[in-house]
């Protein structure tokens, strides 16, 4: 839309007024993260103000940055959260790879195989996306705690590449289905098998795909947090599930909290920024391609 | 012989070895859960013989006659509507508003990008303090302009409670609207707005006349892939309430959940879960079939 001067200079303004009404709250909470308790607790609240700190993210981290440059201290204090960190980490990754395994494996064969039934069977996939999660979490309990599954990786990593599949499958057969069949036609011409073709030809051509698949469901795994509230007591959890346990009957550690959850955005961040290109198919489940 | 056969197989063109490891999966994670939670929906957990008892109708007909189930769902339709709408009609607006090549356009959209990828346990946290009544910056906002009563905190207040989460469902959502409305824009040709503007439409009109229509498709997803989530809402009411005060912030989730968990009442816990799946299954079928959208 071309307008004049004026319009187009008024469009610029709301735009950057609108986006920093959005941007605010995480601006307030990282300014949290680096506040005093007492910064914290002031009325009318502290926006710009105030002497920054690195005590929250020290407590929260054990890693002290003082005069004599980065220092590590493990263990200690009930908000020292670095091992919360770990675990999320590995139940991220591992479902993540998981669930990027099982569906490049079924999407292909969604989206190059002709077979009885195909339609439906995507339309299955699809609705288990629909399944509430206290539907699958409340006798997933049970099972779990029968199989010895609570509070282990294995018991996170799997209920976590299941919640993220339905997305996966959908998501890599759009991918798939981008690339012209007519490329496997001729390769199986050529006498290749079609695991070869899918492996030698079509895997390395869907790999921004399978990058966009993998930074989605490190995402949902990594804020997920019914399951691991749910599947997780005392010896393992994870950092969406860690932050309610800042509240405690003294008062709220609203500081430590806060810097743990901003830390926690930064690699979140830094991978969908990578992937921007493939975002919106990924956040529609592969039914818009950009 | 055999070894070459079953070699020949696994290679072949059957879909079956591809899709087997998620047949596996699916079927071990959602029908067999499926399955446990309708025969658990006919026992109750007896808590005197600490063993689970066929109780037959008994939580279905409990489920009838609860006030507490009819008030979640009310609760929970009226969370899933009011924000469907709110994150539609903002997202769309802002959408328009980004839908620029100018300086700096990119980065704006980038920086939206940012709410979504926080876990919505934390945006609960961030906005708990926000709207703490005695140094969230909300609440301080709102009353020093004098829209709320210092003694009514917001999230404490049946009437305001839910209001106080849905700023932060759609402070979190509405970004996740703007891109996907802002993708479908940028693929729109050009051709209908040409002739539009020759025609010498409004602005209005263009958009009520041409974009709407032609946008369609991407609404529908958009409002088919949030509704599903607006209707498991659970997180947000979780930790900033717990379904308070009273039951005025009770969703269907949090309420299944809380009858298993808190109240050691499986049987019922699982026949709630049963209905929010069920509800959840024919409303986006039917909407599916009605807005006609495919994958």
């Amino acid at each position: 839309m071309n307008g004049s001067f004026s319009t187009r200079m008024l469009r610029t303004i709301a735009a950057w007024v609108v986006v920093a009404i959005f941007f605010f709250p995480i601006y307030y909470w990282t300014s949290v993260a680096f506040k005093h308790g007492n910064d914290i607790f002031n009325r009318p609240p502290k926006l710009f103000a105030f002497t920054p700190t690195f005590d929250n993210f020290q407590k929260v981290f054990g890693i002290s940055l003082g005069s004599g440059g980065i220092t590590v201290t493990p263990g200690g204090g009930n908000f020292y959260m670095a091992p919360r960190v770990w675990d999320s980490i590995v139940i991220a990754t591992l479902s993540t790879v998981l669930a990027v395994a099982i569906a490049t494996l079924a999407a292909y064969a969604l989206s190059r195989m002709n077979f009885r039934g195909r339609h439906s069977f995507v339309g299955w996939v699809l609705s288990t996306r629909m399944m509430p999660p206290v539907a699958v979490a409340v006798p997933m309990f049970f099972i779990y705690k029968n199989f010895g599954l609570i509070d282990t990786y294995t018991g996170m990593v799997l209920i976590h590449a299941l919640m993220n599949l339905p997305l996966a499958v959908l998501l890599m057969k759009s991918f798939f289905d981008d690339i012209p069949s007519e490329i496997d036609e001729s390769a199986i011409v050529d006498g290749a098998s079609r695991f070869m073709i899918f492996r030698r030809i079509v895997l390395p051509m869907a790999k921004g795909g399978i990058a966009a698949t993998a930074v989605l469901c490190f995402i949902f795994s990594w804020t997920e947090f019914l399951f691991a509230l749910t599947l997780t007591t005392t010896s393992l959890k994870t950092v969406p599930v860690v932050s309610s346990t800042f509240v405690t009957s003294i008062g709220t550690a609203w500081g430590n909290m806060a810097a743990l959850g901003a830390a926690s955005i930064i690699p979140a961040f830094i991978f969908i920024l990578l992937v921007q290109k493939h975002l919106v198919r990924g956040l529609t489940m592969g039914s818009l391609k950009q | 012989m055999r070894v070459a056969q079953a070699r020949r197989f696994v290679i072949s063109d059957h879909p079956l070895p591809w899709l087997l490891p998620l047949v596996a999966i699916l079927l071990v994670f959602t029908v067999y859960p499926l399955i446990y939670n309708i025969w658990l929906s006919f026992h109750e957990f007896v808590p005197r013989r600490r063993a689970l008892e066929f109780v037959g109708t008994e939580n279905w007909v409990q489920l009838w006659n609860d006030t507490r189930f009819w008030q979640s769902l009310v609760i929970t339709f009226t969370y899933f509507a009011i924000a469907l709408v709110f994150e539609l009609v903002l997202g769309m607006a802002i959408a328009l508003l980004l839908d620029s090549d100018g300086f700096g356009f990119g980065f704006l959209r980038g920086v939206l990008t940012m709410t979504l990828v926080i876990p919505p346990a934390i945006v609960g946290m961030m906005y708990l303090l926000m709207e703490d009544p005695q140094f969230g910056v909300i609440s301080y906002l709102l009353q020093s302009i004098g829209l709320l009563n210092p003694n009514n905190p917001i999230l404490a207040t049946a009437s305001t409670a839910l209001a106080g989460v849905l700023v932060a469902e759609i402070w979190q959502w509405t970004p996740f609207m703007v891109l996907i409305f802002l993708a479908g824009l940028r693929a729109l040709p050009p051709e209908p707005y040409e002739a539009a503007m020759i025609d010498g439409a409004s602005s209005f009109q263009i958009f009520r006349r041409i974009t709407l229509p032609m946008m369609s498709k991407v609404i529908a997803i958009a409002v088919l892939v949030r509704g599903i989530d607006l209707f498991r809402v659970f997180d947000y009411v979780f930790v900033m309430t717990s379904g308070g005060p009273g039951a005025s912030t009770y969703s269907l989730s949090l309420y299944a959940w809380q009858q298993t968990f808190s109240f050691v009442k499986w049987g019922y816990g699982a026949t709630l879960s049963l209905v929010t799946l069920v509800i959840i299954l024919v409303i986006a079928n039917l909407f599916i079939r009605i807005a006609k959208v495919k994958w």
